[in-house]
């Protein structure tokens, strides 16, 4: 046993003046007898009357020599020397990921428990001079404590840390690690965790020793890894599930269903070990809004299933509402009006050219051979336009219409085959630079689309009754492909939902102020709408998130998106015997540095129980005192 | 204090009646009312013996010596007087309890029994001497004899005070010297002499005493009610001890309190000391009509 601060040996010498003060303080109250013919016998025979023994006999000033001995052993800070992890400025990480939520450690603890208190015992095996920073490692790391040697800070710090239901980010943790130990010598990065740190040939190179403390058992676990619907126009919505099992045997399990919070279906199904069970439905009811699938295993069932958090997931009607469009055509055009009508989704009006445009807004504007003399303010799709406005410039007319191209991998292009449309003329335009040529001829773009003043714009060059274009199959795909591009489902551009942790792109309608997000806990999140596209990334629970747009103080739009684990890193609980990082291989540390124990708190924990005593014996003398007193008073001399 | 008189005229009475005893008792000068075990001239028969010559005539039994023609000497009773010491401990430790009862007070309980004694004795008519034991060596009463002197008895022994200090074996042992005739020696006294008594007690025997020792201890002096750190000061010597009384404390105090009462019994039982331990709440009446005639010292 040594000590980290031997000088507050010094304060030892405190009990010269408690003994002084015993000595001086042992005032004794004079009282008359009519002999000491007897006592100085007593006092003889039980020699009790040289000062050292009256101070030995008393057990006040015993039991506080022994306070002030306990408080200064404390104060010396005892230790003995363990064998440790690491030592030097130690940068902890702490795997908070959702497979460290898996219970499949000794007494149903989590791993993530079984982290925490290997965590506390490197804290309790520190020595002078070590430094550690914790770091949680979840979607977002995060900083716990920065580098202290204060081992209070550091339990409490541990000791708050909870396991999030995210998949973790390891390279922003080790980038976080690697920044706050820039400069510092003897670093040690000490993991701990399950293995699961995803690809590890995108982590990047941390500095210092690298230390792996793993955990977990077990890797029998059982997820829901898909699940989403897909509305089919006119049809019934398409339901896909897909259940898979991490372990090593295989597993019966039963899959039920809950929709919109009352039970569809439960069903038992026996996935095999390690691979996928998928689960296609037309069943599913109309006009539903959420999903809730959910596995367990039968009660008679001797399998395990580890961990909880992917056992559960959600999804949402993937129904999207019906887009307003307005039709202005010079001419009666067959074409669209066919066309829009066999598209699902589209609610459409036929406006009138001569009364211009009508006061009610639509989401979509499609302007055949006719330009208001001012652009309404929706998204557009000109056809054809008959002059120039203030986002083009009509500059003529070509008829080198052949060898048409179509830009590639572009979605707004997809399967659409211009090789076999013919065109008889087309206008030429200046000042689309706005705009991605889309379909372009040897003269010049047929199609251009782009983003501009906040809205989608597509201009068509050539008027459909000069092409066999809506003759071709071509044709509603390119429409429907547009209509696609220009609306993509209300607010949220996640239908099939996104992974704990994820971020969400909101695109509110541009007359909206606000958007409240409530989570599946309740709690609600605002975004003002100051721009076009908003992020939502305050995901870090799984389950059902509503999204209301609202106008002022009314609710123009409400839309629900899902998020779920659905990750297989994650749900890929078997624990790793090594990791790898930088391309070497990490194995499990050994204690083989040297640490310090310190167990100054039992120290100071005695003290407290003497102080205890020392009351409880000081109140019993006060009391006998007060027994004798009535006499005392009598006698006493003065 | 509840009573200042020593004592009434119905414990007078009872007194009157009775008569102190001793074991071995020493031929008095003058007659007295009580009979000598030598034999002498009083007109009590006691026994016959054989003449031989020398014999006073006169006190041959002639109706005997007509009967049986042998001369007999008639043996009558001698009486005599018995002298009768009372010694009173005058220390400053006899002032004890300071407050509380009087009838406790140790001095005033020496008092009482002092005079009760001495009622006794002028009751027999026998040769009375009061005294105190006192290093200041105040002056003693007596030797007196008879009822007459009632009055100044008591007197004397009302203005008793106690104060000082006594060595008990120092005064003993003067008095000794000092008094005259030998005879019947009560010592009253609560024996708290660091120096002790024995040697002055043993002078006394030496010289003819038969001493009995009243041993007075106020009834806190057995059981102190004391506890703490206390700093006790001797009222006789002003000496301070100094003590630490807790319960074990007390306990061993009144332990040694017993071991030397029992040492002092077994001292006066080897010695032929009359030993009378009482504690002062006693009535003191009884030591004299129960205690003392119990150990035949008064009858």
């Amino acid at each position: 046993m040594s000590f980290l601060t031997p000088l507050a040996f010094i304060a030892a010498l405190l009990a010269i003046p408690i003994l002084l003060l015993y000595m001086l303080r042992l005032r004794r109250r004079e009282v008359l007898v009519s002999s000491n013919f007897l006592w100085a016998q007593v006092v003889r025979d039980t020699e009790a009357n040289t000062p050292w023994q009256k101070l030995r006999r008393n057990i006040l000033l015993f039991l506080q020599l022994l306070i002030l001995a306990a408080l200064v052993f404390a104060l010396a800070r005892p230790f003995i020397t363990v064998p440790t992890v690491s030592r030097g400025q130690i940068e902890l990480l702490l795997d908070a990921s959702a497979s460290m939520n898996a219970v499949d450690q000794p007494g149903g603890v989590s791993r993530f428990e079984t982290a925490r208190q290997q965590a506390l015992g490197i804290v309790d095996t520190m020595g002078a001079g070590d430094l550690m920073t914790v770091i949680r490692v979840s979607d977002v790391p995060e900083v716990l404590l920065g580098a202290t040697a204060d081992p209070v800070l550091l339990r409490e710090a541990i000791n708050g840390a909870q396991a999030g239901t995210a998949e973790a980010d390891w390279t922003a943790a080790l980038t976080l690690a690697a920044a706050d130990a820039t400069g510092a010598a003897d670093v040690s990065m000490v993991i701990i965790s399950d293995g699961g740190l995803g690809e590890a040939s995108g982590l990047p190179g941390v500095p210092g020793n690298l230390r792996y403390v793993p955990v977990g058992q077990a890797s029998d676990n059982l997820a829901i890894s898909a699940l989403s619907t897909r509305a089919r126009p006119g049809q019934q919505t398409e339901l896909f599930a897909q259940i898979t099992n991490y372990g090593s045997e295989d597993t019966e399990v039963i899959f039920d269903l809950r929709v919109d919070g009352e039970l569809f279906v439960a069903e038992r199904y026996t996935v095999p070990a390690g691979q996928n069970l998928p689960i296609v439905s037309s069943r599913l009811p109309v006009n539903f809004t959420a999903l809730q699938a959910g596995l367990t295993l039968p009660a008679a069932s001797t399998a395990r299933d580890y961990l909880a958090e992917d056992n559960t997931a959600w999804a949402v009607s993937s129904g999207a509402s019906d887009r307003r469009a307005l039709v202005m055509s010079a001419q009666p055009n067959r074409f669209l009006d066919q066309v829009l009508r066999s598209l699902p989704g589209v609610q459409y009006t036929q406006g009138d050219v001569t009364q211009g445009l009508p006061n009610q807004d639509y989401d979509l504007y499609i302007l055949d051979g006719w330009l208001p003399a001012t652009l309404p303010t929706g998204d557009l799709l000109v056809i054809n336009p008959p002059g120039s406005s203030l986002l083009f410039t009509l500059t003529g007319e070509s008829e080198d219409t052949a060898s048409p191209t179509v830009l590639q991998n572009d979605p707004r292009m997809t399967f659409v085959d211009f090789a076999d449309v013919s065109v008889l003329r087309f206008k030429t335009f200046a000042g689309v630079e706005w705009a991605d040529p889309l379909i372009v001829a040897a003269g010049g773009p047929l199609l251009l689309a782009g983003e501009v003043d906040g809205r989608q714009v597509a201009l068509l060059t050539f008027a459909l009754t000069e092409s066999d274009l809506p003759l071709q199959i071509t044709w509603p795909i390119l429409i429907a492909n547009l209509l696609n591009w220009y609306a993509p489902p209300a607010v949220i551009s996640a239908l099939d939902g996104i992974q704990v942790g994820g971020s969400l792109s909101l695109r509110p309608p541009l007359d909206s102020t606000e958007i409240r997000i409530t989570r599946p806990d309740g709690s609600i999140r605002t975004l003002s709408v100051d721009r076009q596209t908003l992020a939502f990334a305050d995901t870090d629970l799984a389950g059902i998130y509503t999204v209301e747009v609202l106008r002022g103080d009314e609710v123009s739009q409400r839309a629900g998106f899902a998020v779920n684990l659905f990750s297989p890193v994650e749900s890929t609980i078997t624990p790793q015997a090594s990791i790898s990082l930088s391309g070497v291989e990490i194995t499990p540390a050994l204690r083989d540095e040297v640490g310090q124990r310190e167990f100054w708190p039992w120290a100071a924990l005695a003290a407290i129980l003497i102080l205890l005593i020392e009351w409880y014996v000081y109140q019993r003398r006060v009391q006998a005192r007060t027994v004798f007193q009535p006499v005392l008073r009598r006698r006493s001399v003065g | 204090m509840t009573d200042d008189k020593l004592f009434d005229e119905k414990t007078r009475r009872k007194l009157d009646q009775l008569m102190l005893v001793a074991t071995r008792v020493r031929a008095g000068a003058m007659k007295g009312e009580r009979r000598s075990i030598k034999r002498g001239t009083s007109i009590e028969f006691a026994d016959y013996r054989n003449y031989v010559r020398g014999d006073d005539l006169r006190r041959l039994d002639w109706n005997i010596y007509a009967r049986l023609e042998k001369p007999f000497i008639k043996l009558l009773e001698d009486e005599e007087d018995l002298a009768v010491h009372l010694l009173l401990d005058s220390s400053r430790s006899m002032d004890w309890p300071g407050d509380g009862e009087r009838d406790q007070h140790k001095f005033f309980y020496g008092q009482r029994l002092m005079a009760g004694l001495a009622t006794i004795a002028m009751g027999s008519n026998d040769r009375l001497t009061l005294a105190t034991l006192n290093d200041s060596r105040q002056a003693g009463f007596g030797p007196v004899r008879g009822r007459g002197h009632s009055l100044g008895v008591l007197r004397y022994v009302s203005a008793l005070k106690p104060d000082g200090t006594a060595d008990l074996n120092t005064t003993l042992r003067d008095y000794a010297l000092r008094a005259g005739r030998p005879g019947l020696c009560f010592l009253i006294s609560d024996l708290l002499a660091p120096a002790g008594f024995m040697e002055g007690l043993s002078v006394l025997q030496g010289k003819g005493y038969e001493v009995a020792i009243l041993h007075l201890l106020a009834r806190d002096e057995v059981e102190p009610p004391m506890g703490g750190d206390l700093r006790l000061i001797d009222i006789e010597t002003n000496q301070p001890q100094e003590v630490s009384i807790d319960g074990g404390m007390r306990d061993l105090y009144m332990k040694r309190l017993t071991e030397w009462q029992d040492s002092i019994r077994t001292d006066c039982l080897r010695r032929g000391v009359h030993y009378v331990p009482v504690i002062t709440d006693t009535p003191w009446e009884k030591i004299i009509l129960y205690n003392l005639r119990r150990l035949g010292t008064v009858k």
